[in-house]
């Protein structure tokens, strides 16, 4: 890349259920990010925005209803659904293309308004097949748990140590929906979702509008004197019937390839300060984190074990709790890479590494068992 | 600025009433023609853009993944863009950033509809907000007509020769999908027939609006290299616009469309274009309405304010007019929503690269191609040329 893009801000509201309705809450994410570097809005070049529709919150073209509150008004827009670090990429291009020096992307979800999550992963299942099987990204998860367990001899315990930690970790980070000090008895005596998951297993339903401000590199070294910079990108789609798929070697494995190749990262366990990792089931950081290259095919129990992964470990991995401290559907990938961002910057506040981060991964995946994967990388 | 893009291959179902396919098979058929007409192969592909109208519509939800086989898309990179009816334009938009930005050197985009698998006008409605809007403003006619009636209360326009003018694009139009082997409605219709066609909401008639079809589009854009590579003749993207304005409907001015007039000014002003009805030489416009087509007329400065009803009746924009809009029959003829913005963008292509058939405008060099949507609230563009 001979240009590059840098994130030079960043806002995000809290998980739990709030008051505020949503123009508010979007309107307050956006004025915030823009503030502090005194951008206005007048000067914002372009805008990507991510959201879901109808089944996730009740409205059609939801764009259509928060275009001006997102600072959008007679400007040049765009939308992308389902995963926020679409929205992330699509703003680095409209960046990279010269059109445009700075490029707002937002992430919208206010999930204490939307039915369940499993109402809505529901309906990613064609209605012939798989729908009327009760298919969900639940449902899916628990296969899949259950495949990796026995392929590898991973234990319920490694698995429940991830909510162990994520939780934990969460009891330090304000916009956390869902945090405590849990045991790993109580993570397995919790409540069976789908068998062998357990409620404490399985991200909540939360809030999230997250925005992000990219801009130029002229462009950001005038808004800030510590910009973060974009340094490589992949995502990539498997294929539709699970059955068809190996659930345990995935596309992140393609997905975390095309990031590295583009940051030019060789070996992603010492190259990585700080990964932030989309696990609305625990066992999968486990399994994302073998498939991002951290450990091993298998290794994932032994690495949480040896605390690798832990806020003073070698790798942290979700300081800020992840996703089952924190699940706003569509924004969880995008908030992945705001904590990214807040760690480089030392700005984390209690959940800040111990160590001085350099680069940053944020992970974002949706779909049964994972069946689309984004990786974004990011750095000083 | 960015490098230049390329489009190299496009694919469209034949649309219409499809029961015999189902909805991926419908995708699939528009993705394999794109390879087809590309030569290329699926493993050329660096991405994919997928894109649809709301999940409503069919009942499935972000159905990139129900379509990830359809589209070859496997193991690709994916991109999902959504922005309701102008949907088609903004999928566009974003296979043409990623090229441009040098982040792929090779994009498919798909959209896709199979409207006849559910409710478009039930889809629509939830487009409004639940508290103030929803239980008026139901499904698309409603809006569009009071968007006509505005522009013609604004220009004090007679609404006999808004008729008449109307009716005569409605004709044209249906004449001109005969020509055009993917097209949906094919019926010849008389200004009269037009004009003593069923009320939909008053003064849309029937044989104003457009149907509900089955469709698919597949469009492939390459870099500047991969087009010389693969040895193909490209349409180059010369101009991509787009605008967005208030979500309640009467908060903005519907008759003098700032969205529609300023999304064409930035593709013009990045295709160097000053006099768009002299130096364009086809259009596709997004006409579900045949009222709203005059409208977009004059925001898109192919005629001054007021006057598009005097230059359609005098055949400017017929297809041996000064400048063609819509040869493919358009929107009125067909519309499956998600795909129809990619429609108009793949129908210029086909006009500047000379491909399309019965229906080619001779000597067509520049084309504009353009997407509507939200509550009457978006509006997008792109400008394609043989050279660039």
């Amino acid at each position: 890349m001979s240009k590059k893009v840098a994130i030079v801000s960043v806002a995000q509201s809290a998980g739990a259920e709030s008051k505020d309705n949503f123009y508010d809450q979007a309107y307050r994410v956006t004025r915030e990010c823009l503030d502090k570097v005194g951008l206005s809005r007048d000067d914002l070049g372009t805008i990507v925005s991510a959201s879901s529709d109808i089944f996730h919150g009740g409205i059609s073209c939801a764009n259509a209803y928060y275009w001006e509150t997102t600072g959008a008004f007679l400007k040049n827009a765009s939308r992308q659904d389902g995963e926020s670090l679409f929205a992330f990429m699509y703003g680095v291009m409209r960046i990279l293309s010269g059109q445009y020096d700075t490029c707002l992307v937002i992430a919208l979800c206010k999930g204490s308004e939307n039915p369940d999550n499993d109402a809505c992963t529901l309906m990613f299942g064609d209605p012939f097949y798989h729908r009327n099987l009760g298919l969900t990204e639940t449902t899916a998860a628990a296969l899949q748990m259950q495949a990796y367990m026995e392929k590898y001899g991973i234990t319920k315990e490694q698995c429940a140590q991830v909510a162990v930690k994520n939780l934990g970790n969460a009891l330090r980070n304000p916009f956390a929906h869902r945090r405590g000090k849990y045991s790993v008895e109580d993570v397995l005596g919790s409540a069976v979702t789908a068998h062998p998951l357990t409620e404490l297993q399985v991200a909540p339903k939360s809030e999230g509008f997250v925005a992000m401000l990219l801009a130029s590199e002229k462009k950001a070294r005038k808004l800030t004197a510590r910009p973060v910079w974009f340094k490589g990108y992949g995502s990539s789609l498997d294929t539709y019937f699970l059955g068809d798929r190996d659930l345990l070697k995935t596309e992140l494995r393609n997905a975390a390839a095309r990031a590295y190749k583009m940051a030019g990262i060789k070996d992603p366990k010492k190259d990585i300060g700080v990964a932030e990792i989309t696990e609305p089931y625990a066992f999968q950081e486990l399994l994302w984190c073998e498939e991002l290259g951290f450990c091993k095919p298998g290794g994932g129990g032994k690495m949480i074990e040896k605390g690798i992964t832990k806020i003073g470990g070698a790798l942290p991995v979700n300081p800020s709790g992840g996703v089952l401290a924190n699940n706003p559907y569509v924004s969880r990938g995008l908030q992945r890479l705001v904590e990214g961002y807040l760690q480089i910057r030392g700005e984390a506040g209690e959940h800040q590494v111990d160590k001085k981060v350099k680069t940053a991964l944020a992970h974002g995946t949706h779909g049964y068992a994972g069946q689309c994967h984004a990786v974004a990388i990011i750095g000083v | 600025m960015g490098r230049p893009v390329g489009i190299i291959g496009v694919g469209q179902t034949h649309h219409g009433r499809r029961r015999d396919v189902s909805y991926p098979e419908l995708v699939r058929e528009a993705v394999l023609r794109a390879f087809e007409d590309s030569g290329l192969d699926p493993s050329d592909i660096d991405g994919v853009v997928s894109g649809t109208m709301p999940s409503m519509m069919e009942g499935v939800a972000l159905t990139h993944f129900y379509f990830a086989d359809a589209m070859q898309g496997v193991g690709k990179q994916i991109m999902k863009t959504e922005t309701c009816g102008s949907t088609g334009v903004s999928i566009a938009h974003t296979a043409y950033y990623w090229v441009t930005s040098g982040m792929a050197d090779v994009v498919l985009a798909v959209g896709h509809e199979k409207m006849n698998e559910g409710d478009a006008q039930a889809t629509m409605t939830t487009v409004a907000e639940p508290f103030y809007q929803r239980y008026f403003i139901a499904g698309a006619p409603g809006v569009f007509s009071m968007q006509s009636q505005m522009w013609a209360d604004r220009y004090g326009i007679p609404e006999e020769k808004i008729r008449d003018a109307a009716a005569y694009i409605s004709v044209q139009h249906h004449n001109a999908a005969f020509d055009n082997p993917y097209a949906h409605v094919k019926i010849r219709v008389t200004p009269e027939d037009v004009k003593n066609a069923r009320v939909i909401t008053y003064p849309v008639r029937l044989l104003d609006v457009c149907p509900t079809s089955d469709g698919a589009c597949a469009v492939i854009f390459a870099s500047r290299d991969k087009v010389k590579k693969f040895g193909r003749k490209a349409a180059w993207v010369r101009g991509v616009g787009y605008r967005g304005e208030e979500y309640f409907f009467g908060d903005s001015d519907k008759g003098l469309w700032q969205s529609a007039a300023q999304s064409a000014k930035q593709a013009y002003d990045q295709a160097g274009i000053k006099n768009p009805r002299k130096e364009l030489d086809v259009a596709e416009v997004y006409n579900p309405f045949t009222f709203q087509e005059m409208l977009f007329y004059e925001c898109f400065g192919f005629c001054e304010p007021g006057g598009a009803p005097d230059l359609v009746l005098k055949g400017t924009f017929d297809r041996g007019g000064e400048l063609p809009c819509d040869p493919s029959g358009g929107v009125l003829c067909t519309n499956p929503i998600g795909a129809t913005g990619l429609i108009r963008v793949a129908e210029t292509v086909l006009q500047v690269t000379e491909k399309a058939g019965d229906r080619q405008i001779p000597g067509a060099k520049t084309g504009f191609s353009h997407a509507m949507g939200g509550v009457d609230q978006f509006n997008g563009v792109m400008i394609v040329g043989s050279r660039l």
